[in-house]
C-alpha cells in the first residue's frame, strides 16, 4: 500500500480548495469533516467524518501516512490547534500544513507541531499590497508558479560539485552557459542565501545544497542533465 | 414687453451664456468663498498681512508721527483694495441675471407681462440681505478709514481685525460652534442682565445716599455690578453700607453662577462639535493627496493592507460604517473617516476626484453584498476608477465581476495556489516566498524605463546590472504587454518598459540611481 494520499482536515471552501490544487501531486485525496456528511453532497472528492478524540494511529490502516501529506483547515481556531497537536503526536515525520487567520495563531500552530503555516489574512494582504504596488512581478511570479506556463522555477539538488570547482557561483555565468537564472543556494542548515549575497561570494558550492533555478522547462532539463542534479 | 425689458432680458441671457463672463465670475468666487480653491490661502494671507499693516500702523500711530506715505497707505490704498473686495462679493453674493431669466420664464409659462418691478425688488432684497450680514457689515466699516480726516473714523480701523474672521478658517469654527450654542447664550444673556440691572439699582438705592460710599451715580452702581458679577472685583468701588454689602453677597453667588454657566456652555460646545471639526480637517487632508487608496471597511485583511501600504509612504484613505472600526483606524494612524462606502453621499462629502486622484478602490469589507454595493456605487460615480474587491463565498464571483470589480481577491483560491506550489517544490517555494516577504533585505522590484534611461543606455549589455549584483529576472515590454525571461544582451531598452530585478534593497537602489543618473 504505497499511495500517496493528501488528507484534509475541514469540509469548507479553503478545503475544498487545497483539495482542488493538491490532485496533482496526490493519488488520493481524502476531506475530513466535523460535521455530519450530507448523502447527497456532491463533493469530487472522498468525505469522511471524523471528531477531535478520535484515535489517529487508526489512520495508519487506511492511509500510507509515510508518503501521504496533512492539511489542517478547521474554520475554529481552537480546534484546528488541537488537531495539528493531536495529529503531531501520532505522526512525528509527516507534513502538517495548517491555515492560520492571523499571525498570532500561525505561532501557536507552528508550536503545535505544524511543518507550514499559512496565516490566511497576512498572506491574502501580501498578495493584495504586491498587486498594488509590483503588478507586473506579481502578475509574472502568478505565471510561473501558478499558471501552465514554460517558464518554472524549480529546485535543484547537487549530487555532485565537480563542474564548479574553483568557481564561486556569483562568478558564474548561468544564464549564458545554462539560459537560467539561479536565484538563490539553500544550505543543508536549510539557510537560503541569495546567490549574489556576500556569503556565497566567498563560499563554494557543496554537495548536497540545493539551487534554486527559473528558467524554460527544457532549460531547466538540461541544466539538470549537465550539474548532474536532481 | 417694451424694448427696453427686451434689452434687459437678452442681456441677462447673454451673461448666462456667455462662458467668458461665467468663468471670470466662477474665478471670483473661488478666490474669495470657496474654501477647496487652492489659490484662495494666498489671497487670504495677503488680506491678512493688509490687515496687520494697518493695525500695527494705527497703533504705531498712538504715540508718534506716521509718515505721510505710510498713512497715506493705510488710509486710501488699503481702504481701496477692500472696497474692491466689497464690490466683488457684493457681486457674487447673488445673480442678478438668473433672478431675470426666472421671471422671464416664469412671465412665459403663465402668459404675463413681464415685471420689471418685482425684478427689481427681488434684486434689492437680495443684495439688501447680503449688505446687511454681519461679514458684510465689518467689510463696509473696514472702509471707512478712508475717510480719516473724520477722526472717529479712524478708529474703524480696528473693524479691519474683525476681518480676519473671513480668512481664518479657525476662527470660523469658532464662531460656528458659538452659533451651535446660540439659544444657551441668549438664555444666559438675559440672565445675566437682568441680574445686573436689578443689583445696580438696588445697590445704587442703598449706597447713593451714603455720604461714605463711592458709589454715586447710577453709572458707578452699573460698573459695580459689572466687575462684581464677572467675579473681578477691581475693589476700587465697593459697598460700604450693610444692605449694599448684603446685596454684593447675592451678586458674587449670581457672579459664580454665570461662570459656571459660560464655562460650561463652551466646554459642551467644543465636544459637541469635535468630531465635526476633526471630520472636515480630516476631508481637507484628503482632499490635498493623490495617488489614494480608499480601502471599503476596516476589517482584518483591510488592516494589514493598510499596514503595509502605509509603510512605503503611500497614501489611504479609509471609509467604514462602523464607528469602532474608524476608531481602530484612527488609531492605526490612517485617514479614516466614518462613511458609509455604499452611499454616493459619503463620496461626495469626501470630495475627491475618483478618476484623477485615486490610485485604486479596494472593497475589503468580508461581507459580498456589502463588498458588490459598494462597486456598484463607485462604478456608477466613475466608469474607469480601479476596483478591487475580496469575495468570500465564490458563487458570488460573477455577482462582484458584474458590478464592475477589476480584479477579485479570493483567499481562499490564494491558499489552493499556495498550497498547490509547496507541495510541487516545497523549497522552491520556500525561497520565492523568502524573497517576496520582504522582511530578508532581498526583493523583487520592478525598475520602470524612463526615457531618460532609455536616451543612456540602448541595450541590456549596457545595463551592468552583475556589477551592482541585481538578478535581472527579465524584461517586461509595455508595447506588447509581454515578458521576456533572462532576454539576450542585444535586446532594445524602449521608454515605458520594466526591468525586473532581485537583490539586495540597498544594491538595488544604487542599481536605478546608477541608471537614472547615467
Amino acid at each position: 500500500m504505497n499511495i500517496s494520499s493528501a488528507l484534509v482536515f475541514g469540509n469548507n471552501e479553503y478545503g475544498q480548495e487545497i483539495a482542488k490544487n493538491v490532485t496533482h501531486k496526490y493519488s488520493s485525496i481524502t476531506i475530513f469533516s466535523l460535521e455530519d456528511i450530507d448523502k447527497d453532497d456532491n463533493s469530487a472528492f472522498k468525505l469522511e467524518q471524523f471528531d477531535l478524540s478520535e484515535d489517529w494511529d487508526e489512520l495508519n490502516e487506511q492511509y500510507d501516512m509515510d508518503s501521504s501529506i496533512i492539511f489542517c483547515a478547521i474554520n475554529e481556531e481552537a480546534k484546528n490547534i488541537f488537531l495539528t497537536i493531536s495529529l503531531r503526536s501520532s505522526f512525528k515525520d509527516i507534513t502538517i500544513i495548517a491555515l492560520a487567520k492571523n499571525n498570532e495563531d500561525a505561532n501557536k500552530l507552528k508550536m503545535a507541531g505544524a511543518s507550514k503555516v499559512i496565516p490566511i489574512v497576512e498572506t491574502t494582504a501580501n498578495i493584495i499590497t504586491d498587486m498594488l504596488k509590483k503588478p507586473i512581478i506579481t502578475e509574472v511570479l502568478h505565471n510561473i508558479l501558478y499558471e501552465e506556463s514554460r517558464l518554472k522555477i524549480i529546485q535543484v539538488t547537487l549530487s555532485s560539485v565537480d563542474a564548479f570547482t574553483g568557481l564561486y557561483p556569483a562568478e558564474i555565468d548561468w544564464s549564458k552557459k545554462y539560459g537560467v537564472l539561479v536565484l538563490t543556494i539553500v544550505h543543508e542548515d536549510d539557510s537560503h542565501e541569495f546567490i549574489y549575497s556576500s556569503k556565497t561570494k566567498h563560499n563554494y558550492l557543496k554537495s548536497g545544497d540545493v539551487l534554486i533555478v527559473a528558467g524554460y522547462e527544457e532549460d531547466l532539463q538540461n541544466f539538470k542533465h549537465s550539474i548532474g542534479g536532481e | 414687453m417694451n424694448s427696453f425689458t427686451r434689452y434687459i432680458v437678452d442681456f441677462a441671457y447673454f451673461l448666462k451664456t456667455s462662458n467668458r463672463y461665467q468663468k471670470r465670475r466662477r474665478f471670483f468666487f473661488n478666490v474669495l468663498e470657496n474654501d477647496e480653491y487652492y489659490y484662495k490661502k494666498y489671497f487670504d494671507i495677503f488680506m491678512m498681512l493688509l490687515i496687520f499693516s494697518s493695525v500695527s500702523t494705527l497703533i504705531y500711530g498712538v504715540k508718534n508721527d506716521v509718515p505721510e506715505a505710510l498713512d497715506a497707505f493705510n488710509s486710501y490704498i488699503i481702504s481701496f483694495i477692500f472696497f474692491v473686495e466689497y464690490i466683488f462679493r457684493l457681486w457674487i453674493s447673488s445673480s442678478v441675471s438668473k433672478v431675470i431669466i426666472h421671471q422671464d420664464e416664469y412671465s412665459d409659462l403663465l402668459g404675463r407681462d413681464f415685471d420689471m418691478v418685482f425684478v427689481i425688488k427681488r434684486v434689492f432684497h437680495d443684495k439688501l440681505q447680503y449688505v446687511l450680514s454681519p461679514k458684510a457689515i465689518i467689510d463696509f466699516l473696514a472702509i471707512m478709514p478712508f475717510f480719516h480726516e473724520l477722526r472717529l473714523l479712524r478708529v474703524f480701523i480696528l473693524f479691519r481685525v474683525f476681518k480676519l474672521f473671513r480668512y481664518t478658517r479657525s476662527f470660523q469654527t469658532f464662531s460656528s460652534v458659538l452659533v451651535s450654542k446660540r439659544f444657551e447664550f441668549f438664555t444666559l444673556g438675559m440672565f445675566a442682565s437682568i441680574v445686573i440691572f436689578v443689583s445696580s439699582v438696588l445697590i445704587y438705592m442703598m449706597e447713593a445716599t451714603n455720604p461714605a460710599s463711592p458709589i454715586d451715580t447710577l453709572y458707578e452702581a452699573f460698573y459695580w455690578s459689572i466687575v462684581t458679577i464677572s467675579t473681578v472685583g477691581y475693589g476700587d468701588v465697593v459697598a460700604v453700607s450693610p444692605e449694599g454689602q448684603f446685596v454684593a453677597i447675592l451678586v458674587i453667588f449670581a457672579g459664580i453662577a454665570v461662570l459656571a454657566f459660560t464655562t460650561s456652555l463652551f466646554v459642551s460646545a467644543f465636544t459637541e462639535k469635535i468630531e465635526d471639526i476633526k471630520e472636515s480637517k480630516t476631508i481637507q487632508d484628503i482632499m490635498k493627496l493623490n495617488q489614494i487608496y480608499l480601502i471599503c471597511g476596516y476589517e482584518n485583511i483591510a488592516k494589514e493592507v493598510a499596514k503595509k501600504l502605509l509603510r512605503d509612504n503611500l497614501n489611504v484613505v479609509v471609509i467604514d460604517s462602523l464607528p469602532e472600526r474608524i476608531e481602530n483606524a484612527k488609531r492605526d494612524s490612517l485617514n479614516a473617516l466614518h462613511y458609509n462606502p455604499g452611499s454616493m453621499e459619503s463620496y461626495k462629502k469626501l470630495n475627491i476626484n475618483l478618476s484623477t486622484q485615486v490610485k485604486a478602490i479596494l472593497c475589503l469589507q468580508e461581507d459580498d453584498v456589502a463588498n458588490v454595493y459598494t462597486a456598484l456605487t463607485v462604478r456608477s460615480i466613475d466608469k474607469d476608477v480601479k476596483i478591487m474587491s475580496l469575495l468570500m463565498n465564490k458563487v458570488h464571483r460573477n455577482k462582484l465581476t458584474n458590478s464592475g470589480v477589476n480584479e477579485i481577491l479570493y483567499d481562499k483560491e490564494f491558499v489552493g495556489l499556495i498550497a498547490r506550489e509547496y507541495v510541487g517544490q516545497p523549497v522552491a517555494f520556500e525561497a520565492i516566498y523568502t524573497i517576496r516577504s520582504e522582511y530578508t533585505n532581498i526583493i523583487m522590484h520592478e525598475i520602470v524605463v524612463t526615457e531618460r534611461i532609455s536616451q543612456t543606455i540602448s541595450t541590456l549589455k549596457e545595463l551592468q546590472n552583475v556589477k551592482y549584483r541585481v538578478v535581472l529576472l527579465g524584461l517586461y515590454k509595455k508595447k506588447n504587454k509581454r515578458f521576456f525571461f533572462n532576454p539576450i544582451e542585444s535586446t532594445l531598452l524602449e521608454t515605458g518598459d520594466y526591468l525586473l530585478v532581485i537583490g539586495n534593497y540597498m544594491f538595488i537602489k544604487e542599481f536605478a540611481k546608477f541608471l537614472s543618473t547615467k
